[in-house]
């Protein structure tokens, strides 16, 4: 957190021009009512509030660096004690010595001094006290600003997720195309147009029903998944080739629901839509106690110069991935040949350590 | 008279239904079916039918990219299940856009629309004005340009322009190791490509600002910009202003 006295000029001035207007009340009582030549209310009120203008300043990092929470209240008022005596001595001694000094001859006003002494201690605690809750309330005001910022920012960062999931689950060209099959099977197959319609139907209620927030399993997604690219199958005929390897272990597993969705209509996207050579997309899918591990391959031409995507499914991925399991680099891409990698991460959210506690 | 017909579609189901549609018109012929851009091109080229179905999304060319690229295109239906291309589809003078799935009233109206029209050399009237409107308030900027050479087509991203130059009818597209002349204006790219990437700095370049090693003033009001592989440029006064503008110099 920057120093608050030296945000900008403004704040400059304001802090500076508060001690300037101490200075002058100052000066005006030693003057006007203790009736002390003008050099001395001047000097005095020079050098007692230019030195606590000074510690005023160095206040900050104490209190900076000693904010109370309920654990260790006692030690932040022992910081300050520490801090207040010091300052005190200081500032009192120094202040005593430069006019003693100064005006070494006039006897009157160095008994004055003297005497006076126990009253500023007072006055410079009053300041030192009203500075440090200045402080803190410019710490906390700061702090609170700060959580109101972050929190709207993941509140906005869930939503955006979440529409783009929606977004994602119903592709409208998918839509129209599956549909524009169906009406072609309706003539040439009508029994695979009926089969056709069922997938399609499984498929849209599988995407809308699945709430985002909550997990499903691995051999539900699957389940998904090959409806997906049948109906796809039907579009491409043999030009999409796909096949599992899956571990059995994996079927299980927890899984956020149409998190692989997006995976394979990228592998879609720009394996088959952009090529006339027969497309294979393979997964495979290994899992232990800590993770499981998925890699999906698809070819893709190389030459195709396709659209480039926006890079917005992938990142929606990670985005959501980050947000589900606060953790980063859980999903990785590479690029061989023609072959294009997606390596996800997932970690075990039924972990072991919990049944042994059972 | 009957009138040869090709359909261009990377989806089987898809031709299947125009088949099956068009087996009700006694005089049309389907002499051809084609899976994608390049031998859609082709086949087009060869064959000069009068009539061809044509898909939109397409690998290696899309239907748009292939019919840019006709000196006597036939007629044109596109078929598409994308509805923002539509604009562009009546710009080139397309008859009909139809939109998947469609019902069977819907392509009779359009096919018949082509009858009337075959053998007479008159451009369907579309409703191109209100579409240019629209398609000005949401543009959606050209990602790569198809062109011919005397034997080849190739597919050019536009990442990979350094600058473009009029030559007359034609605007030149230079990269970094070839050269390629394509049919349109300057005026067209300037429209159809991403403003805050290239841009007009003289009546007679469009500049790609990725490739901008440094300006250099040259004299009056003059300025040379110089590309990452040495070619030099002029900018005039009022292309100078727009590259401070777009670079926020």
């Amino acid at each position: 957190m920057v120093h608050p006295v030296f945000i900008d000029k403004k704040s400059v001035s304001v802090y500076f021009g508060l001690w300037i207007l101490i200075m002058g009340v100052h000066f005006s009582i030693y003057y006007f009512a203790y009736l002390f030549p003008i050099e001395i209310s001047l000097a005095d009120s020079l050098v007692f509030n230019s030195i606590f203008c000074g510690i005023g300043i160095t206040l900050w990092y104490v209190a900076r660096y000693s904010t109370p929470d309920q654990k260790n209240i006692g030690n932040v008022i022992l910081n300050h004690l520490a801090f207040l005596t010091i300052s005190l001595v200081v500032w009192t001694g120094a202040s005593y010595t430069i006019l003693s000094v100064l005006f070494q001859d006039d006897k009157n006003y160095l008994t004055f001094l003297l005497n006076s002494i126990p009253n500023r201690i007072f006055s410079g605690s009053v300041f030192y006290v009203l500075l440090a809750l200045a402080y803190y309330f410019y710490i906390y005001y700061q702090n609170f600003q700060e959580k109101i910022k972050s929190e709207s920012r993941l509140r906005e960062l869930l939503k955006e997720t979440e529409l783009n999931m929606l977004k994602s689950q119903i592709n409208p060209h998918f839509l129209f195309n599956s549909l524009n099959s169906i009406s072609s099977l309706t003539i040439t197959n009508p029994e695979k147009a009926r089969e056709m319609v069922i997938k399609l139907s499984d498929f849209l209620r599988y995407s809308v029903s699945s709430n985002i927030n909550q997990f499903t399993t691995f051999s539900n997604e699957i389940a998904n998944i090959k409806r997906y690219l049948e109906i796809e199958k039907v579009r491409f005929g043999d030009k999409l080739q796909f096949s599992f390897n899956l571990d059995e272990r994996c079927q299980n597993y927890k899984i956020p629901p149409m998190l692989l969705q997006p995976l394979f209509e990228n592998a879609i996207k720009h394996g088959v839509y952009e090529s006339t050579e027969q497309v294979n997309i393979t997964m495979d899918c290994n899992s232990d106690d800590c993770c499981m591990e998925i890699k999906i391959r698809n070819d893709f031409d190389p030459n195709a110069h396709a659209r480039k995507g926006t890079g917005l499914g992938l990142n929606n991925i990670r985005e959501r991935l980050r947000l589900l399991y606060h953790a980063k680099q859980l999903l990785k891409t590479s690029v061989e040949g023609n072959k294009f990698f997606v390596y996800l991460t997932l970690p075990n959210i039924d972990k072991p350590e919990k049944k042994s506690i059972q | 008279m009957s009138i040869r017909t090709l359909l261009i579609d990377d989806e089987q189901p898809a031709r299947d239904v125009i088949k099956h549609y068009l087996k009700d018109f006694e005089n049309i012929t389907i002499i051809g079916e084609y899976s994608d851009g390049f031998s859609g091109l082709k086949a087009i080229q060869e064959l000069k039918p009068d009539l061809v179905f044509l898909d939109v999304q397409m690998p290696r060319l899309t239907g748009l990219e292939l019919l840019e690229l006709l000196e006597h295109p036939p007629l044109i239906i596109f078929s598409t299940a994308y509805d923002q291309y539509a604009l562009k589809a009546f710009e080139m003078n397309a008859i009909d856009y139809l939109l998947k799935p469609y019902s069977k009233e819907r392509f009779v109206q359009s096919v018949q629309k082509a009858l009337a029209m075959v053998g007479k050399d008159i451009k369907p009237n579309a409703q191109v004005e209100n579409l240019v409107k629209s398609l000005d308030e949401n543009p959606e900027y050209l990602q790569r340009i198809a062109v011919k050479s005397r034997h080849k087509v190739s597919v050019v991203p536009v990442d990979d322009i350094f600058f473009m130059e009029a030559e007359g009818d034609y605007v030149m597209l230079h990269t970094s190791d070839a050269k390629h002349l394509k049919e349109k204006t300057m005026k067209y790219f300037e429209i159809h490509l991403d403003p805050s990437q290239f841009i007009r700095i003289h009546r007679s370049f469009i500049v790609n600002a990725k490739f901008i090693d440094r300006i250099e003033y040259y004299d009056k009001e003059t300025y040379a910009v110089i590309l990452k592989n040495g070619t030099k440029l002029r900018a005039s006064t009022s292309g100078y202003k727009l590259l401070k503008q777009v670079l926020n110099m």
